[in-house]
């Protein structure tokens, strides 16, 4: 019975050496210079992969979060353009500004006219005036969520365009 | 008598658990193997290495895509706030303090606006490394001009929120 033993015994070792030989390879250490890692950054990385950029326009649906983000910035860019030529207006016209008014004013050129003038003047400013109130209430913390973002969204975008049509014909 | 071997082989069993918690170990970390069991606190020792590594590499990075942004930040939202009294008034009231309070904000605003449209858009990754310094320079030379002209139209002519109330009274 232990001669039985033994030998059965003897035999699972030697079939457990054999599964063991699977995990155990023989392995040397050699040390080598540290090779720091690469520093890539994310662009360069997303570049040399080819993958597309992100946030990925052409496959995303046009939604307000995103349409009302990006005219803030359009807006924000347009007004500067008016400063901008409104500064060199300033420098490089010879004659004070009352005379350009009064041409205006003597030129006629009808309410609905005048209207679209004073409109693409008021419309940029007071988009990026509310626009930017929500802005500055998102840095404080506040109106985060989707539907708080939606609901304010809408509601900017009534209250600038009421706004911006009441001062154009004022 | 199975239990018997069960009993006698239970530590080759285990040991084997180990190893190939041990190899597992050493895949994660990449770097060499190490399968006994007592050396399992060394790679431990080295995953936390190439942890603090990685958030090494992860922070420079950081550093070397955009400058510390936090008190400029404060200062952007204190200017924005401040908008939102200065343009309204000085279209209201048409105070020559005003009118220079208002190109002023207004020209340090929109700088800090356009100036993050050149980073955003005008990327060294994309166009190379000299046009967007050329675009920051050009910036940095339309915003100094505009706040030229702007005060010296406040300081030569009527002023800013006299102009544009004398403008929108134009179909009177």
């Amino acid at each position: 019975m232990a001669l039985l033993l033994r030998l059965t015994g003897n035999q699972l070792l030697r079939h457990q050496s054999k599964t063991l030989c699977k995990f155990v390879r023989p392995v040397t250490l050699k040390p080598s210079q540290y090779v720091p890692p690469v520093q890539m950054g994310h662009d360069e990385r997303n570049m040399k992969l080819g993958r597309p950029q992100s946030p990925h326009l052409t496959i995303y649906k046009p939604q307000l979060t995103a349409m009302l983000s990006i005219s803030h910035r359009a807006t924000g860019i347009v007004l500067a353009g008016y400063a901008v030529m409104f500064s060199l207006a300033a420098v490089w016209l010879e004659c004070p500004i009352e005379y350009y008014i009064e041409q205006i004013r003597c030129a006629e050129l009808g309410p609905a006219c005048i209207f679209g003038i004073k409109f693409t003047l008021a419309f940029p400013l007071l988009y990026h005036f509310w626009n930017g109130i929500r802005h500055l209430l998102w840095d404080t913390g506040r109106f985060l969520t989707i539907k708080e973002v939606y609901l304010t969204g809408w509601t900017m975008l009534a209250v600038t365009i009421a706004s911006a049509i009441v001062l154009s014909g004022y | 008598m199975a239990l018997s071997l069960m009993l006698r082989n239970g530590t080759k069993l285990r040991g084997i658990a180990g190893l190939q918690k041990c190899t597992f170990n050493v895949q994660k970390t990449q770097n060499f193997t190490q399968f006994l069991n007592q050396d399992n606190y060394k790679t431990l020792s080295l995953v936390n290495k190439c942890k603090t590594q990685f958030i090494n590499v992860a922070q420079q990075s950081k550093r070397n895509m955009s400058a510390d942004h936090g008190k400029l930040w404060t200062l952007e939202k204190i200017v924005s706030l401040a908008l939102l009294g200065i343009v309204p008034a000085t279209f209201l009231f048409c105070n020559p303090l005003l009118d220079d309070l208002f190109a002023l904000a207004t020209v340090i605003h929109f700088h800090w606006g356009l100036e993050a449209c050149v980073i955003d858009y005008i990327r060294p990754i994309i166009v190379g490394p000299v046009l967007p310094k050329i675009a920051l320079l050009l910036l940095y030379v339309i915003s100094a001009t505009t706040l030229g002209g702007l005060l010296y139209f406040n300081h030569t002519q009527i002023g800013i929120g006299r102009a544009f109330r004398q403008f929108w009274c134009i179909s009177e």
